[in-house]
């Protein structure tokens, strides 16, 4: 057998009871950790693609790769703070690296809502950014104002039902999932939604139900908590300290979530970082260019090693 | 059950020590024994017992959340009903406390030898007596009654570099209690009845718990609850209720077996159950695929349980079905090559099943041991006797196992059957009582034909039901009334006596 790669599953402490499911891979002694963040309704297996990508940086013992779940998310429990924010994920974000990543230099990666973690983390605790944090990956993510004025009148009608719809949604959770039972990722009209939504033109029929799985496999509980705090997400301001170290901004062109003038906007907030818009795909470039992604965070992790 | 209990004395065989019967274990099926005897009025017999106290299966398995499958109303003898069940489901502490207390009604405990190991035993044809030798001295019987049990000896996995291992090794049957798991890296290998209800036990207390899979269980929701002291009052002045709540139970149970047996497409609802089950439990969906049996449920042991799905899909625990490729002093590594940390490995492997240990110790009137006549599979008639093993009886051994109802109700079943061929020795006054070889051929054909078509053969698993031939050896293939009906008298045409006052052949 070839040299076995370490391998550890975590449970992270995130103060206010919620248990983070955390999977630490690669060797202790690798020069640089590389800690992922998925996005909204998602879970760390959103990564998988782009984690293959890396095996063999793994394997040589080039690099450390932690992925976790979010709060809420995947196999990761819900704590006690109410309610929850985006800030709220960067300090969760801060408790994994404290527990995964306590000594050597770090790379994040944000997909989406993760993307937003990064940016809460660095706005609140800007002392991490350049001293252990050496650079940043934010993948089809936004600095906020996500929820745009409305400007037509069914724009403003869905925005005053909104806070109703989700409140009845957890209040009636059990119900909701048994509607979402009727159709499940296997059916076409679930894969239909799903592609139309979220990935763009070149996208698999694998990746659409692969992803389509992951995200029916999250509760009520997290679409509806977390969609208000997405909609309150706004680190416009907030995003100096990510001047201090490397970013790769990605986006697909056709991405409907977080359309590619969001990312624009980043790239001007942080006029070092490298942009790259990508043709033919939407929302989820970790599965629909997951070569991509891992050659931006590849660069990264060389820069951390080499030093700011 | 809680009155306070003399402990049990360790006795020494004294020399030349003789009795009618003698005993090998003092788990339900010895201790069974033992109190029908009593109640006959019958005091020679003695109980060799390799451990310390009575309980067998239920002494050695403490490990944590040690519990039994099968409602205690039910999993008790007919004749010790207990009315303080503290919960329908007994854990371990309650069931070793009812069987002790029941020794100890019945006056057992004066017959048993603890710390007597049984190293070998051999028929004497010229004294037609057996010779049993044991760690506490030899003694002598007329009828040597082995009750040593199929979950008795702990099966060890043949894992490369497992003795090198730096950290703790312990086996679910030889749990110590003395080591902390908290704070630790552990790992538990197999996911059988013994895993499911230890990994639930310790994820709360461990850092990390890798639980390492080969095949899948069944696992159906576990109806568990307090017994309300109002019911355990109605049990307690009127017995016949709950005589009635057991027979309902039973009834319950012995309709699985005609899906398990019968017909296996009743078993769809059960498996659909069990699948409702796992996918309201688990909902990330590489998990749940990991979790989601590929062959019919009943084929392996279902297993019951409403902790072990929450438990393996916690924080910090991560199920690996890839395959143990070695053991390093510090870790384990699995076939796709990757290694996890490790503090302590727990073997939740099960028991040396289809090749009891006990079997290589008893050696019958040619001096081959049992081992050695059953090298093709176990033969034996009505899972008790063995042609060429006079005047000794087999409990809880070949084909009397059962996976989906009380244990309990087929050892008493081979009671009966014991007690009646003692009483036709007595009655007979015949010093050796044998079976024949063509009662075992009938036998071993008739449990071929009713295993043919059942989900242990058909279901696509391999289990410890089966041999290394693929034979049922294990399992009772049918409803287990039917057992009782064959068991409920000695089959006298299928054995050849010997009076006491007959010559010794030559």
């Amino acid at each position: 057998m070839s040299r076995p790669v370490q391998k550890q599953t975590v449970a992270v402490d995130a103060g206010d009871g919620a248990l983070l499911h955390a999977t630490v891979e690669g060797s202790p002694t690798a020069p640089v950790t590389l800690v992922l963040a998925h996005g909204w309704t998602l879970a760390q297996a959103a990564w998988e693609d782009v984690a293959a990508e890396l095996a063999p940086e793994l394997a040589a013992g080039e690099l450390r790769l932690v992925r976790y779940d979010q709060r809420g998310h995947g196999r990761s429990t819900w704590g006690t703070t109410e309610p929850v924010s985006i800030d709220l994920l960067g300090e969760d974000l801060r408790h994994v690296l404290d527990r995964c990543a306590p000594t050597g230099p770090v790379v994040l990666g944000g997909h989406s809502m993760g993307g937003m973690t990064i940016m809460c983390l660095a706005a609140a605790h800007p002392g991490e950014i350049g001293s252990r944090v050496r650079g940043v990956a934010l993948v089809d993510t936004s600095a906020g104002d996500l929820r745009r004025a409305p400007r037509t009148r069914a724009q403003r009608l869905q925005q005053r039902l909104e806070p109703g719809v989700l409140a009845f949604a957890l209040a009636r959770a059990t119900f909701v999932e048994r509607l979402r039972a009727v159709s499940p990722p296997s059916s076409r009209t679930h894969q239909k939604v799903v592609r139309g939504l979220l990935y763009g033109a070149d996208a698999t029929d694998a990746m659409v139900l692969a992803g389509a799985e992951i995200m029916h496999a999250s509760s009520v509980r997290s679409f509806a908590t977390f969609y208000p705090a997405l909609g309150e997400h706004d680190k416009r301001d907030g995003l100096a300290a990510l001047t201090r170290v490397p970013v790769e901004v990605l986006v697909g062109e056709e991405d409907k979530l977080t359309p590619v003038s969001h990312s624009r906007q980043l790239a001007q907030a942080l006029p070092d970082a490298v942009l790259h818009v990508e043709p033919r795909c939407g929302h989820m470039l970790p599965q629909e260019r997951p070569e991509l992604v891992a050659a931006a965070l590849r660069r990264l992790v060389a820069g951390a090693r080499v030093g700011v | 059950m809680t009155s306070t209990l003399p402990s049990p004395t360790s006795t020494q065989l004294s020399p030349g020590r003789e009795a009618a019967v003698a005993i090998i274990g003092s788990g339900f099926a010895g201790l069974g024994l033992a109190i029908r005897l009593r109640q006959q009025g019958t005091t020679d017999f003695v109980v060799l017992e390799r451990g310390h106290d009575v309980g067998g299966t239920w002494r050695d398995n403490t490990y944590p959340g040690a519990a039994c499958d099968v409602q205690s109303n039910l999993y008790s003898f007919s004749f010790a009903p207990n009315p303080e069940w503290p919960r329908t489901y007994s854990g371990q502490p309650e069931i070793q406390a009812y069987l002790r207390a029941t020794a100890e009604r019945f006056g057992v405990y004066p017959h048993c030898v603890f710390g007597a190991d049984v190293t070998g035993a051999r028929w004497d044809d010229a004294a037609r007596r057996w010779r049993v030798q044991t760690s506490a001295g030899e003694v002598s019987a007329r009828v040597l009654v082995s009750a040593a049990g199929a979950l008795a000896d702990p099966a060890y996995p043949d894992i490369p570099g497992l003795d090198s291992f730096a950290g703790t090794v312990m086996h679910s049957a030889r749990w110590d209690a003395g080591h902390d798991l908290t704070g630790e890296q552990v790992a538990v290998i197999g996911t059988g009845a013994s895993a499911i209800q230890i990994v639930p036990a310790i994820q709360p207390q461990v850092v990390g718990l890798a639980v390492y899979q080969r095949t899948p269980p069944w696992v159906i929701p576990r109806g568990d609850r307090p017994v309300k002291p109002a019911a355990r009052r109605v049990y307690r002045r009127l017995p016949g209720v709950q005589k009635a709540v057991r027979g309902a139970l039973y009834a319950g149970r012995e309709l699985l077996v005609v899906g398990m047996a019968k017909q296996r497409r009743l078993l769809k609802p059960v498996g659909r159950m069990a699948k409702a089950h796992l996918d309201r439990q688990v909902r990330d969906p590489q998990l749940r695929r990991a979790l989601t049996p590929d062959y019919t449920i009943g084929c392996k042991r279902i297993l019951i349980s409403n902790d072990w799905y929450p438990a393996v899909s916690a924080p910090n625990v991560e199920l690996v079905t890839t395959g143990i490729a070695e053991v390093r002093p510090h870790s384990i590594v699995s076939r796709d090559g990757v290694e996890r940390p490790t503090d302590t490995i727990v073997l939740a492997t099960g028991f040396a099943v289809t090749d009891l240990p006990i079997a290589h110790r008893i050696s019958g009137r040619d001096g081959r041991t049992l081992a050695q006549v059953w090298d093709d599979g176990m033969v034996t008639n009505r899972g008790c006797t063995v042609a060429g093993f006079p005047n000794l009886f087999l409990l809880v051994g070949p084909n009397v196992g059962v996976g989906h109802t009380s244990m309990v109700y087929m050892i008493e079943s081979q009671l009966a059957y014991v007690l009646d061929a003692l009483r036709t020795m007595a009655d007979e006054d015949l010093a050796v009582l044998e079976t024949t070889p063509q009662a075992q051929e009938a036998y071993r054909q008739l449990i071929a034909e009713r295993s043919r078509g059942t989900v242990w053969l058909a279901g696509g698993c391999g289990s410890w039901y089966l041999d290394r031939h693929g034979h049922n050896t294990t399992l009772w293939p049918d409803f287990t009334f039917r057992f009782r009906r064959l068991t409920r008298q000695l089959d006298r045409e299928n054995y050849v006596g010997t009076p006491a006052h007959a010559e010794v052949a030559a």
